[in-house]
């Protein structure tokens, strides 16, 4: 175990296990209102769908202050071979070392998986509340049954959730990368033991992002990047505790956009081959799920757009150009009824900005920082923009926006491969 | 008369000899100094082309300096300045070494004390270009978080960031310059300990009541009035 994160007493732990075929890890943070629901609904699942397997639960910790992992073991002991009538599931409870942040979680969890030389394996959060045993059989089950290797999820969820999902990562990835993995940093995934092997052999990335909110770029470019086979499962509805509002936005999108951005450095010669984008395999039955209600406060993303655009024009003009800076500015300017910022623009926005990066024009955190009010312009004019649509014809506008992503996917290739200034916008 | 004539003679025997003497000693110095020009020359585009090929003026556009320096007038590409600096200088340094070659004992002296000083002008230099560079970077940083927090004075807190900082570069500049180094130094601390003193009781009394009312707000923001619960990721 040279070179590896995990402790001692998680060390030995495994030295008892000695081989697993199955391990499903649940990083987690101060969840202690949700860590035993999630571990009993895991232990339920493999009981229900892996009977005859040999189970681990991880749980890896970021140092909870309320408890967490004292909750997460009796959740997970009542599934102990020496239960009467239970499997043989056993549990690991460990604090994660390195960066905080859901990434170093992931990473011990792949560390432990591949000691137990576990051949299919599922990561959850562990805040959810939607969480059901058939999570377990559905991220796992393609895995084991059908010979994929990495297992994105799928689910429905509330038309405003999950806006970088819908307004960057899940268009961008698929305009690169060429495969519809809807939920490209859902959180919650199975991979087989080869790609966790694979993960793990990439040493140099978890000083980076990767070790905070970059981990589930990470995870799903890298498989569709390498060639891996990639599928998705519906997983119904994604209901979890709402994000630590300590966590500011800005931090969330330069970890997130900043890991997508790296990934296009290390795969430029992927995705710049990458011509048209296909669907991936969907297991599970989608169908209509309850969700709940989402409160947004449009004047308030407005008058933060509005400040962005006061105060950062110059900084924007910068990384996209006098044409679009001057646009935005307008668009400041205008009421609710007419705010409203054209995917073309946005796709623009993004591809520029990723050029920005690539160039090094300015410091890769301000650069990321510096968008966090225009995302939250796009969002406001998003939400204007659909207030009145259902879930489907929403989902049809996502799906423009990602087509616009890749009708001007030339312009990405050229600007990137250019050594001068980016050609003046044509919007 | 002849006595004056003789003088004449002899002043201008004199004059002759040391213009004799002086002579090749110009000579050498001209030969210096053009020497230096052209070498000042050859550098100079040595310079340029290796900044252009290690694309300096990318760095210091990232840095903000370029911005910094296009606000004062500067237009010209950041390598094309420094590649015209090394010129100057050597031009400089050779211009030294020549008046050296003349022997006149004034310019020795002036010399030796003007090279001793120019260590001190470099590290001032220096400290001066760091405060510029930190200034940028802190106070674009300043400003991008402030905005990110929704507070409207974002770009004057920015450019007080900047500012300050430039005035504790420069007053370190000073410092190693050895320029009114004690008045500059209780200037720097009256001036700055009375922003501080200013900045407290502004916050202490006179801003009490709005403070209040901001601390109030915030707090009723927490409770999620008026919040987002969009979930990003």
């Amino acid at each position: 175990m040279k070179d590896g994160v995990l402790r001692e007493e998680a060390q030995e732990r495994v030295r008892e296990i000695g081989h697993a075929d199955i391990v499903v890890g649940i990083p987690s943070y101060n969840n202690a209102g949700t860590i035993g629901h999630v571990v009993e609904t895991v232990r339920m699942g493999l009981a229900r769908y892996y009977p005859l397997a040999k189970s681990v639960i991880v749980n890896a910790d970021g140092a909870s202050t309320d408890g967490t992992p004292d909750l997460a073991a009796p959740a997970a002991a009542g599934g102990t071979a020496d239960a009467p009538g239970r499997p043989g599931i056993r549990a690991i409870s460990t604090p994660y070392q390195g960066i905080p942040g859901k990434g170093s979680a992931v990473r011990t969890i792949l560390e432990l998986a591949c000691d137990v030389g576990a051949s299919a394996c599922a990561v959850v959060d562990a805040d959810l509340r939607s969480i059901t045993p058939e999570w377990v059989g559905l991220l796992i089950g393609p895995v084991t049954d059908s010979g994929f290797d990495y297992v994105a999820p799928l689910y429905r969820r509330h038309k405003y959730d999950g806006t970088i999902t819908n307004s960057v990562i899940y268009p961008l990835t698929r305009a690169l990368y060429g495969k519809c993995v809807r939920q490209p940093i859902g959180g919650d995934f199975g991979f087989s033991g080869r790609l966790a092997r694979f993960y793990l052999s990439k040493r140099d990335v978890w000083e980076s992002s990767v070790a905070r909110f970059g981990i589930d770029v990470w995870v799903t470019t890298t498989a569709i990047a390498e060639g891996f086979r990639v599928c998705q499962s519906f997983l119904g509805s994604k209901i979890h505790d709402f994000k630590d509002p300590g966590v500011h936005l800005a931090t969330m999108l330069y970890q997130v956009v900043g890991a997508a951005f790296d990934l296009m450095e290390t795969y430029a010669g992927v995705w710049k081959r990458a011509c048209r984008s296909e669907s991936v395999q969907t297991f599970g039955v989608v169908r209509e799920t309850p969700i709940e209600p989402v409160a947004v406060n449009v004047p308030g993303m407005m008058e933060r757009f509005r400040l962005g655009a006061q105060e950062l024009a110059d900084l924007w003009e910068t990384i996209l150009g006098r044409e679009i800076v001057s646009f935005l500015k307008k668009l400041a300017s205008l009421g609710e009824k007419d705010f409203f910022l054209p995917d073309d623009l946005w796709t623009e926005i993004i591809y520029r900005s990723a050029v920005s990066a690539h160039r090094k024009v300015i410091n890769k955190e301000h650069l990321l920082k510096s968008l966090a009010t225009l995302y939250i312009g796009r969002t406001a004019s998003f939400v204007i923009e659909t207030r009145r649509d259902d879930a489907a014809a929403v989902e049809e506008k996502i799906e423009r926006l990602c087509l616009a992503f890749e009708e001007k996917k030339p312009f990405l290739v050229k600007s990137w491969e250019q050594d001068k200034e980016v050609s003046p916008c044509t919007t | 008369m002849h006595d004056i004539g003789e003088g004449m003679m002899e002043m201008g025997g004199v004059f002759y000899r040391r213009l004799i003497e002086f002579l090749p000693n110009f000579f050498v110095a001209l030969v210096l100094f053009l020497v230096g020009l052209a070498i000042a020359r050859l550098l100079g585009f040595i310079v340029l082309r290796t900044f252009k090929a290690v694309n300096v003026d990318r760095f210091w556009e990232s840095a903000g300096i370029r911005e910094v320096l296009a606000r004062g007038g500067v237009r010209r590409p950041v390598s094309v300045e420094l590649a015209r600096l090394v010129s100057w200088l050597t031009v400089l340094v050779f211009a030294v070494i020549a008046l050296n070659a003349l022997h006149i004992p004034v310019i020795d002296t002036v010399l030796a004390r003007f090279f001793l000083y120019l260590p001190n002008v470099f590290a001032a230099l220096l400290i001066l270009l760091a405060g510029l560079v930190l200034g940028n970077f802190f106070s674009r940083a300043v400003l991008i978080t402030l905005v990110n927090s929704g507070v409207r004075e974002a770009g004057l807190l920015a450019r007080a960031a900047r500012v300050a900082i430039f005035v504790f570069a420069v007053t370190m500049a000073l410092e190693q310059l050895d320029i009114g180094k004690i008045s500059v130094l209780i200037a720097f601390a009256i001036i700055f300990g009375g922003v501080v003193l200013a900045l407290a009781l502004a916050f202490g009394v006179a801003a009490r009541p709005y403070i209040r009312e901001y601390l109030s707000k915030r707090i009723e923001e927490g409770k999620g009035e008026g919040d987002d619960h969009i979930e990003p990721l």
